[in-house]
């Protein structure tokens, strides 16, 4: 089977550069796992996936209601694990997803029911390609945090999620790419009923020639709703970091209160950072705040740390620390908080 | 401990510092003054090694090192602490990280064991509470939303915690109300009168100097000491201005 896939002049893709991907699908996959999972101290179910064969956890695995029509997700077919939060229930659940080479693509549904709560920390660890598309429904008054993470050795991570929040439902996916390799993030989430909320955003942690991009997409359909989108990118060296969040806003949705933040760190004149805030609303009663910054390190900043003594390599992982920190502020469990803030320090500890 | 011989430096290759020759002994503290635009946020800029700020001649040594061959931090460690004219803000990160990592860099520079957390936050609440600085502002950014009083407070609880051989301190008393004056005066003498240690005062005002008072008084004028004395000098400055007593 030959793989089709969206070109550099696909729209929405020409930052992304998804050229390795046919030879990573020919590849094998070693079947050798990592002396140490990515697991955190936190209780609930655990799923590991190894190249996307269920190993450790119990899912059922069920024909979804349709594939994704992302171009990459729909590689994913629609046959996979289906989760389902029903009645008040409040779960938590972690997910890690090692590749040892070779390319696997999986679906994966998760229903959380009305008044029910689930917390999701998904993780990405490996080297092949590894290709998710979800399908997530929060119910009227439910709540879904998930958090990514992906720390991988090398490869490309795609992960595509469609997502539809309920009236009075609150959803927030916070995702941070701190690893070798490259990614592909594409978040899409409707806003179904009233008064909900979504938050979807992340931090993209780039060096090398790696190329990691997030293309959100928050559609507001109904009255009511707030959203925010935050982005944070940093790259280095001759990498390329980009992101694009759009906000649409229906004719009815009148109301809306959407924002979006989109800032990225150039470490390395080398470097690229690509943002595109895109706004387009019907709704004349709408509030939209957006913004759009690439910067450089406060050269002021470094030499008042370095007047007290701390060395450069350090001086900039604590600008750049603090600079990433906003997209991990709105991760609700401390444990998951500082497990990405750890990541990113770890990422951080090893700027040249 | 300080000995600056013949220094000139420029910003922008404009010429700033034009042969400016200065010694600090140990035990001792000397007051700058000058007017504005004379060049002594330079010598402070020169002296810490800020980028842009460009030697073209002379030296400079810290007890006894070449201080101008050394990159900023390295000046740091070797005992060198620079009060700002105007300190820095720096969002997100907090004066207890931004310290924490200033002292434990300096130590480990100097083959010294890293403070502990609570180590650190001992010396930290004991050096903020007497320049009236509580642990709330310390765990605020660096100066972020702090007044310019603050600020400079900030500064001083900054050197006592990194406890410097030498100070070059840059209109601390600028921005400061009459009691917060004292206490960073106190301050001052507190932390760095000391016989192993010396202290250069850049100031405009006499009243600095009723608190720490200096041995010897310079005058810098178009990047060079014009004059110098002992503290009676101040006051003849401060009755005369610099125009009759630099001439
Ligand atoms: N980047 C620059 N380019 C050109 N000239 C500069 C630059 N920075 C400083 N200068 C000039 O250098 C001179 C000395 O400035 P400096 O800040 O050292 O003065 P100062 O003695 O500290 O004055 P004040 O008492 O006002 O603080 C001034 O004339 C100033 O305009
Ligand atoms: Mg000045």
């Amino acid at each position: 089977m030959t793989l089709a896939l969206p070109t550099a002049r696909t729209e929405g893709w020409r930052w992304s550069d998804l050229s390795g991907l046919p030879a990573l699908a020919e590849a094998r996959p070693s079947g050798a796992l990592p002396d140490a999972l990515p697991w955190l101290d936190l209780p609930g179910e655990r799923l590991l996936f190894v190249d996307g064969v269920l190993q450790q956890g119990s899912a059922a695995v069920g024909e979804l209601p349709h594939a994704s029509d992302h171009p990459l997700g729909r590689l994913a077919g629609a046959l996979g694990p289906r989760l389902h939060v029903r009645g008040r229930d409040a779960i938590a659940l972690q997910i890690v997803h090692v590749s040892t080479g070779g390319a696997d693509h999986l679906p994966l549904e998760l229903l959380v029911d009305a008044g029910a709560t689930a917390a999701v920390v998904e993780t990405f660890v490996g080297e092949g390609w590894t290709n998710r598309a979800t399908r997530l429904r929060v119910a009227k008054g439910a709540r879904l945090d998930w958090a990514r993470r992906t720390l991988r050795s090398g490869g490309f991570v795609s992960v595509s999620d469609d997502v539809e929040v309920a009236a009075g439902a609150r959803f927030v996916l916070a995702q941070l790419v701190a690893g070798a390799g490259d990614s592909r993030l594409d978040p899409t989430v409707k806003v179904t009923g009233g008064d909900a909320h979504a938050a979807v955003g992340g931090a993209l942690l780039a060096r090398a020639s790696q190329r990691h991009d997030a293309q959100a997409l928050v559609r507001h359909a109904v009255p009511d709703g707030t959203s925010n989108q935050l982005w944070r990118l940093v790259a280095d060296e001759r990498a390329t970091a980009s992101a694009a969040a759009r906000v649409e806003v229906a004719r009815d949705a009148q109301r809306t209160d959407g924002s979006q933040s989109l800032r990225a760190l150039l470490l390395a004149r080398t470097a690229t950072a690509n943002l595109k805030p895109e706004l387009e609303i019907f709704a004349d009663d709408v509030k939209c705040a957006h913004g759009a910054t690439v910067g450089e390190l406060d050269q002021r900043a470094l030499f008042y740390l370095a007047s007290r003594g701390v060395p450069p390599a350090p001086a900039r992982a604590l600008l750049t620390r603090a600079f990433v920190a906003d997209a991990f502020a709105g991760i609700e469990d401390e444990v998951v908080r500082e497990a990405f803030v750890a990541d990113a320090d770890h990422w951080l500890g090893t700027l040249a | 401990m300080l000995n600056i011989s013949d220094l000139r430096a420029e910003v922008d290759e404009k010429p700033i510092l034009n042969g400016l020759s200065l010694s600090l002994n140990p035990g001792e503290v000397h007051a700058v003054m000058g007017p504005n635009g004379a060049g002594k946020s330079t010598l402070a800029y020169v002296l810490g090694g800020r980028p842009g700020y460009e030697v073209t001649g002379g030296s400079a040594t810290l007890l006894g090192e070449d201080l101008l061959a050394m990159a900023p931090h390295e000046r740091a460690a070797a005992g060198l602490f620079i009060g700002f004219q105007y300190p820095v803000e720096i969002p997100g990160v907090s004066n207890v990280q931004f310290l924490r990592s200033a002292v434990n860099a300096q130590r480990t520079a100097r083959g010294e064991a890293e403070l502990s957390a609570g180590d650190f936050l001992r010396l930290a609440r004991a050096q903020g509470s007497a320049l009236g600085v509580d642990m709330e502002m310390l765990k605020r950014p660096v100066n972020v939303g702090f007044s310019g009083g603050e600020k400079k407070r900030g500064e001083m609880v900054q050197m006592g915690i990194i406890d410097p051989k030498v100070a070059i301190l840059d209109e601390t008393d600028s921005g400061l109300d009459i009691d917060a004056l004292r206490v960073v005066g106190d301050g001052i003498n507190r932390i760095m009168r000391r016989p192993d240690k010396a202290v250069l005062l850049i100031t405009h005002y006499q009243r600095l100097l009723d608190y720490v008072r200096p041995d010897f008084v310079h005058v810098l004028s178009a990047g060079r000491i014009v004059r110098s004395g002992g503290a009676e000098l101040a006051h003849e400055l401060e009755r005369e201005g610099y125009g009759a007593v630099a001439a």
